[in-house]
């Protein structure tokens, strides 16, 4: 038995929007802990972890830890049939293999339940090793959402490099090159439009802006973004989920190949 | 070839072995080619019509080329790495189906030289394909082409499906591509089928997993090449009567080859009397093949433009632009693996490797194989009358609990 109850029900929208372009199929595995997902992108480059935690939802029951299969297509589907101010309870009960979303409006005057088919999926998980970042950068989502829009439409790739400097992101593409330096900045008005730089070794990664775009999905969900590099790891692009969690993205960075250059022998 | 009816064998009782992938997924990974069967199969596709095949200007058949050239660049597009093995002297076990297969060409060569003189064309096209064999000059040409491509080539001391399987076990290459079953036997940890057919086939790549063969099929290593060779292999003949389906039965009963052999009914089953089943065995279990760490080294370099241009259309009468827009593309191409995978840097957690059994029944998804589709409905059927959700009191707790507790706890909400 199975009862989440989200008063914020459009939290679980903008969660779903944020992945579901990025991953079709992923399994939600729900503990006493929360409600979490972990899952790669389907040529295995990036990866989301999501985290609900159980404190933040109003009821939580969960007998026992189970695994869902959703599609996520359908899912947002679903969801997007819930208003904005909707009550969000996700139910599922023992042996079924359904689950049910259930939207109440803010009035109580209408409840509509949807129902939805799970799926077995079969997929793997990757244990995230807990790992020291040589740079930390936080700055505001609708920023970095912003540059790596900008940059797309120039370049395939972006260069993040940081340094005492700042954060510097370039491209390079067919009709030239752009780069974008944003320098620490801590005296603003409100807390979350600062830049804050924490560096511990200078870094430089190069990443597919495809999926940097993609991730920026999930600015709706925080006003800051963090993103942590370290070179030779992937990078996580972190989203936090006011009292309740996080969305982090993971992207494995383009690797330069150096032993190449050798002419072939015949 | 190969197993006879593995591929059946597996769809049927080891459905979750064998995924299908599409091309792309294979972006950055490193894979070993049985290069031998791929020029076989350019020989018999690639340009032919009837008995005319593509050649160069003095009349030499260039298939193979055309065939070996294109398909090269297709994969390196897609941002895989191919190294290609190559067989070298075939053991000694295979020479009666060696023998059975020149005999085969023999007849084929036969019906052609009939079916030319009726016209026949059906025939024509038939008998043709079967007369076809790869040469030594074949294989040459192909090792040119790609070492001028900048593509590894690997010359096994005996079969290629060995050594390409010793590759991929010492951790070389992340997958074998072949269409022959054998390498499952050889022990592939990870073997795709279909990778080399055209793109126009629109057919998905199917990786097959060989522990997860063994878990489904509930086997030891040693016990699925018993199987195999009860199922019949290119080393020795099998026992009359007995298949795939009654060869597992067998061996789930009995474990091994020799207790079979003591407790089935021999006058129902004859057992050839020259049977080299250990031989057989221990050609899959220990082949011939090259281990060193220097000979495995494997290196991917830049194309050789004069080197390709002169070879292709100097010599075999290649289009000049289309050689030079292909070299184009080889070079667009090294940019695109350069892109890492999250595996490089993330290991699968522990509890991936002992799955929970979610369900006791076998489901797939989407069923591998189209050919098979009255199992489907089996296999459906039971895909619906079970839950989904996993909350089948049959599982005991502390099960559940290493399923989603560990990973939850190691993978994804490492403190913050």
């Amino acid at each position: 038995m199975l009862e989440l109850r989200l008063v914020q029900g459009s939290l679980l929208k903008k969660v779903l929007e944020s992945i579901k372009d990025l991953v079709t199929d992923a399994n939600f595995d729900c503990s006493a802990t929360g409600f979490s997902l972990q899952a790669m992108d389907s040529s295995h480059v990036a990866l989301v972890a999501l985290l609900l935690r159980s404190e933040g939802f109003e009821h939580y029951r969960c007998d026992r830890s189970i695994s869902m299969g959703m599609n996520l297509g359908n899912m947002s589907k679903m969801l997007k049939c819930a208003g904005n101010d909707d009550i969000i309870t996700i139910k599922a009960d023992d042996g079924s293999d359904t689950v049910t979303f259930m939207f109440e409006s803010p009035t109580q005057d209408k409840i509509s339940d949807f129902e939805m088919k799970l799926m077995d999926i079969d997929s793997e998980h990757l244990g995230i090793p807990e790992a020291e970042y040589h740079a930390i950068v936080r700055m505001p989502s609708a920023e970095f959402a912003r540059i790596c829009k900008d940059l797309s439409g120039i370049g395939d790739t972006v260069v993040i490099s940081v340094t005492k400097e700042g954060v510097k992101f370039s491209t390079r593409g067919d009709i030239g090159t752009a780069n974008i330096v944003c320098r620490q900045n801590t005296t603003v008005d409100k807390p979350e439009e600062a830049t804050i730089i924490e560096m511990n070794e200078p870094v430089s990664l190069t990443f597919a802006l495809r999926y940097m775009n993609s991730f920026t999905k999930a600015s709706p969900l925080s006003n800051t973004v963090t993103i942590s590099l370290s070179s030779e790891l992937p990078v996580v692009v972190e989203y936090k989920i006011a009292e309740m969690g996080y969305i982090r993205f993971y992207l494995a960075p383009k690797i330069e190949e150096d032993e190449d250059e050798t002419k072939p022998q015949v | 070839m190969g197993i006879k009816g593995l591929t059946k064998l597996l769809a049927d009782n080891a459905p979750k072995a064998m995924k299908e992938q599409k091309f792309e997924s294979y972006f950055g990974r490193k894979i070993a080619i049985d290069a031998s069967m791929s020029i076989y199969q350019f020989l018999i596709v690639v340009g032919r019509s009837g008995t005319e095949m593509l050649t160069n200007e003095a009349g030499e058949v260039t298939s193979h080329l055309q065939g070996m050239f294109s398909r090269t660049i297709r994969l390196l597009e897609a941002g895989i790495k191919p190294v290609y093995v190559f067989d070298g002297k075939p053991p000694e076990l295979k020479s009666q189906e060696l023998a059975k297969r020149y005999s085969k060409r023999v007849d084929a060569t036969q019906d052609l030289a009939m079916a030319l003189e009726a016209d026949n064309k059906e025939d024509i096209e038939k008998f043709s394909k079967r007369t076809v064999k790869v040469t030594k000059q074949h294989n040459e040409d192909c090792r040119r082409l790609l070492r001028l491509m900048g593509v590894p080539v690997i010359e096994a001391p005996s079969e290629a499906e060995a050594q390409c399987a010793v590759l991929c076990k010492a951790g070389k290459v992340y997958a074998v591509a072949s269409e022959d079953m054998d390498s499952l036997t050889f022990g592939a940890p990870k073997f795709l089928r279909h990778l080399m057919d055209p793109s126009s086939r629109k057919i998905p790549v199917m990786e097959f997993d060989v522990a997860k063969v063994l878990e489904e099929l509930n086997l030891t290593m040693d016990q699925f090449i018993d199987l195999c060779i009860l199922s019949g292999c290119d080393y020795c003949d099998s026992i009359r009567g007995i298949g795939g389906q009654t060869a597992l039965k067998l061996i789930r009963q009995h474990g091994s080859i020799e207790s079979i052999l003591e407790s089935i009914n021999k006058e129902r089953y004859q057992i050839p009397e020259k049977w080299p089943y250990q031989e057989a065995r221990q050609l899959f279990k220990e082949p011939v093949a090259l281990t060193d760490e220097e000979q495995l080294e494997i290196k991917w370099t830049a194309p050789d433009e004069e080197g390709l241009i002169s070879f292709l259309v100097n010599e075999n009468g290649f289009n000049s632009d289309r050689v030079t827009k292909a070299i184009e593309k080889i070079k667009a191409a090294k940019n695109k693996s350069s892109q890492g995978r999250l595996e490089s840097f993330f290991k699968p957690t522990a509890t991936t490797s002992v799955p929970l059994k979610r369900k006791e029944s076998k489901c797939v998804l989407k069923h591998p194989k189209s050919a098979i589709k009255s199992k489907m409905f089996s296999l459906q059927d039971c895909n619906s009358s079970r839950p989904n959700v996993i909350g089948s009191l049959s599982l005991p707790i502390f099960n559940l609990g290493a399923k989603h507790f560990i990973p939850l706890s190691r993978g994804v909400c490492f403190s913050t």
